[in-house]
């Protein structure tokens, strides 16, 4: 048996039970009583992939269903991964120990771009021809994705039969009994892709000719065999009825986000015109406070763990945070549990709420300004004054936090020195603050800035934007760094070529196949940890299949240029994201969507205006 | 409140499990089977929990023991049902009892190692005849070669086939602790040719006066 085998070798790597399963919550089922498997993969190692919530919910979804079995793969660290390969060891899932190889569905999540690398090593451990096109005409494995960077899924177009665009709750398992029903009746890899391209949601990349200018930008994206000529992404509309799992499997070891997590919303009010999450997510959802108590109740008595997030874009936008806080702290005072709520915002991070977060815990506070200077943060929409950052800051010190963390990015459209020094202007007003006030609390402030390179994405009105390069980069911290006067900022400024990788990649078209390729041949993996980026592999890559990477990342698009993704629609039009992308140009802000809606046209998909 | 202390069995791939995760996978099972433990009082109240002697990474036990704290008194049954459901396969609680022994009174623990190899019980004879058997010791001044041969007392030993099955008793406990890979990585490094060890289970753990650690 592979589990006899497998463990022989264990005690050789780190942190074995990454790869030893059994863990509290996890679904084993008979096989010989399920229809249809699916392997859902995270292509990094399990102590990140573990804290991801979507796989969470997908993987409780699938296996609420009877004859339909869901088990998790992660990537091997690089020491397990040599043992695998030294041993002849497939990729397993950790619930059956069996060969994902076997399974009819292999399903990756795309959660960030630099996780490609680790997708192609993951499908060679576990025996799968690495090219679609080589995968021939029996129905399984079917390799599938779904996840954000599916709003671009290009550069990945050759290694996928097809992709999931949106949220998966419900197509996914669509697509299950739709496979299930194909199979049953003989049908082959392809017969079933053609079908499959009609659900909406589902994008099939090998049924789409792709033609190129001269100037390498794309002429035309043809669908063939009668797949749609654009491809919506699927929605949950109603959140309060959307599926929720009222148990989830608990590690062993500790994992990065190590808690259970109610999602209290979907989407973003917000439109921060960098952030790509703010428009792939909408339109606003959220569920009711009753759901989320409710919901978090049943996730700590299941698991035993002692802290619970309320985890989305911006909890504080929920329209009914303070009575869900105290209806939750009822529960969790009680019962010994932390509540976190990860992603506060300045604006609206009210003495009270900040008083319910403090009986609990008390540490540093962490805040995104993003920009230093109200000129800039107007441009890219972070609807952020000075005085709010100042006032949250006083309430954060009156209640005792000593620790600061600001984030800012580098490298934002029509950015000037004025706006880096800025950065270090709002940091020492920071200081001062602190060093004003008499009722300050004891111990040294400390104020953290870090920053980091913008990365242009998809559906976001900065699809158009060039990434400023590092060599300007690298200049604009040294202006930073200059003025920095107080000894209590701490800046931290690393640069790296991910960054232009990243750009490459997120806005990348399918000719960055055979790149992606090349580079996993040449011991690209885990590209997402520093320790295994190698900056040559991929500019070597470039060279060899005539790419430029500066086309992709550093380049003005204009406002009629073929996307690579253009016919993929997320719900919000092309016409607001050039309409949000002058008014950045022109300094304009754009108000929350509650106080007055845009018009993206994300709501279509609801049938009513998102606030009524 | 009421103190007590369960043995209970780490068997199968729960074995992969270092001390530190054991302790959290505990704290959460005793949550989940909502049984009404004490916590700790002060700035930032936690579950009390105690294991009287650690286990190494990869090593399985049939007698390990761990103490917690009820604030009221709940049957033995109850409690051994109540955390059975809610703990994971291969942990399993056989008893729950009073403390009698503290930690401090460990002295040795028994094992039963399983190896695998050609001729292994020659080799183990030779091995464990020799005149000192020195190895290197991790201290806090550095690496320190001690002699560890004293400390090891055989209780048993079956050869079959290419298995060689030992029962060794070594110093357990804050007096002078001896931790079984470091038998069997010295045995490993002698024989200079793989030897698989297919399993090392605890077996017992003894107070200093010779009584059973309970």
């Amino acid at each position: 048996m592979l589990k006899d085998k497998i463990e022989q070798y264990l005690l050789e790597v780190q942190k074995p039970s990454r790869y030893s399963g059994g863990e509290v919550g996890q679904v084993v089922k008979d096989k010989s009583k399920v229809d249809v498997r699916f392997a859902f993969c995270f292509p990094d190692v399990y102590d990140v992939g573990m804290s991801h919530l979507g796989m969470k919910i997908l993987y409780s979804l699938i296996n609420e269903r009877e004859n339909y079995w869901c088990e998790r793969v992660f990537a091997p660290w690089t020491d397990m991964e040599e043992v695998m390969r030294r041993e002849q060891i497939p990729l397993y899932a950790l619930e059956s120990f069996d060969p994902i190889k076997d399974f009819d569905f292999i399903g990756f999540t795309l959660q960030y771009e630099m996780s490609y690398t680790a997708i192609l090593n993951m499908l060679d451990l576990a025996g799968v021809p690495i090219f679609q096109r080589d995968r021939g005409e029996t129905i399984f494995p079917m390799i599938v994705a779904g996840g954000p960077c599916s709003c671009n899924p290009e550069p990945l177009a050759d290694f996928f039969d097809l992709f999931i665009l949106g949220e998966g709750e419900e197509v996914n398992l669509e697509l299950m009994d739709l496979y299930k029903e194909m199979r049953d009746n003989g049908a082959t890899r392809s017969e079933f892709l053609k079908k499959a391209s009609q659900i909406q949601g589902v994008y099939v990349p090998s049924l789409y000719d792709v033609t190129y200018h001269e100037d390498g930008t794309i002429d035309a994206v043809t669908p063939r065999e009668n797949a749609p000529a654009t491809i919506t992404k699927r929605v949950m509309v109603n959140m309060d009825e959307s599926y929720y799992p009222k148990q989830v499997v608990v590690p062993f070891i500790e994992i990065v986000h190590d808690r259970v997590s109610v999602e209290v919303l979907r989407g973003c009010i917000r439109g921060c015109r960098f952030c790509q999450a703010g428009f792939l997510y909408r339109p606003f959802r959220e569920k009711s406070a009753e759901t989320v108590c409710q919901q978090g109740k049943a996730l700590c008595e299941s698991t035993g763990y002692d802290e619970l997030s309320l985890s989305s874009l911006s909890t504080s936008d929920h329209s009914q945070i303070e009575e869900m806080l105290d209806q939750l702290l009822t529960y969790t005072d009680e019962r010994h549990i932390n509540l976190s709520l990860p992603s506060l915002r300045i604006d609206n991070f009210s003495k009270s709420v900040m008083e319910k977060v403090t009986t609990i815990r008390k540490s540093g506070l962490t805040f995104a300004p993003e920009a230093g200077t109200q000129r800039l943060r107007d441009v890219i929409n972070k609807n952020v004054t000075e005085d709010e950052v100042m006032r949250t800051c006083r309430i954060a010190f009156e209640g005792g936090y000593t620790q600061v963390k600001l984030y800012f990015m580098m490298g934002l459209p029509t950015e000037t020195d004025e706006d880096i020094v800025g950065i270090a202007q709002l940091a020492e007003k920071v200081v001062d603050l602190f060093y004003s006030m008499p009722e300050r609390a004891k111990g040294k402030l400390q104020v953290s800035i870090s920053t980091a390179t913008f990365v242009p994405k998809p559906f976001t009105p900065f699809e158009f934007e060039p990434q400023t390069e590092k060599a300007e980069i690298l200049r604009k911290q040294a202006v930073l760094k200059k003025a920095i006067k107080s000894k209590r900022i701490k800046a931290s400024m690393h640069v790296s070529d991910i960054s232009q990788i990243e750009a490459v990649l997120a806005r990348g078209d399918r000719r960055l196949c055979q790149v992606l390729y090349d580079v996993w041949k040449d011991g690209g993996y885990l590209d997402s940890w520093d320790e295994f980026f190698k900056a040559e592999r991929w500019y070597s890559a470039f060279e060899k299949n005539g790419l430029d990477p500066a086309f992709y990342a550093n380049r003005t698009r204009s406002y009629e240029e073929v996307m690579p993704w253009s016919h993929i629609d997320y719900m919000v039009s092309k016409k607001f994201l050039i309409r949000e992308n002058q008014k950045a140009h022109a300094g304009e802000t754009t108000p929350p969507c509650r106080e007055y809606c845009g018009g993206c046209g994300a709501n279509k998909c609801l049938g009513r205006p998102c606030f009524p | 409140m009421k103190d007590y202390r369960i043995t209970f069995e780490k068997r199968g791939r729960v074995k992969y499990i270092s001390h530190l995760d054991l302790n959290r996978c505990m704290i959460r099972a005793i949550r989940r089977s909502d049984l009404p433990a004490w916590y700790t009082e002060g700035f930032h109240p936690h579950l009390y929990l105690m294991f009287p002697l650690a286990l190494s990474l990869g090593a399985e036990s049939i007698c390990e023991v761990m103490d917690f704290r009820l604030t009221e008194e709940v049957p033995d049954d109850e409690i051994l049902s109540r955390l059975n459901a809610s703990m994971p396969e291969g942990l399993k609680a056989i008893s729950v009892h009073e403390p009698k022994y503290e930690a401090q009174h460990i002295g040795s623990a028994c094992y039963d190692v399983t190896l695998q190899g050609e001729n292994l019980s020659q080799f183990w004879n030779d091995f464990i005849s020799q005149e000192q058997i020195l190895t290197e010791k991790k201290t806090k001044k550095g690496m320190k070669t001690i002699d560890i041969k004293p400390m090891i007392t055989i209780e048993g030993m079956t050869a079959e086939n290419d298995n060689l099955c030992l029962s060794l008793r070594l110093p357990a406990g804050n007096e002078g602790n001896l931790n079984v890979t470091v038998v069997t990585d010295a045995f490993q490094k002698y024989a200079e040719k793989p030897i698989l060890v297919t399993k090392i289970l605890r077996t017992k753990i003894f107070c200093q006066n010779g009584e059973i650690f309970s």
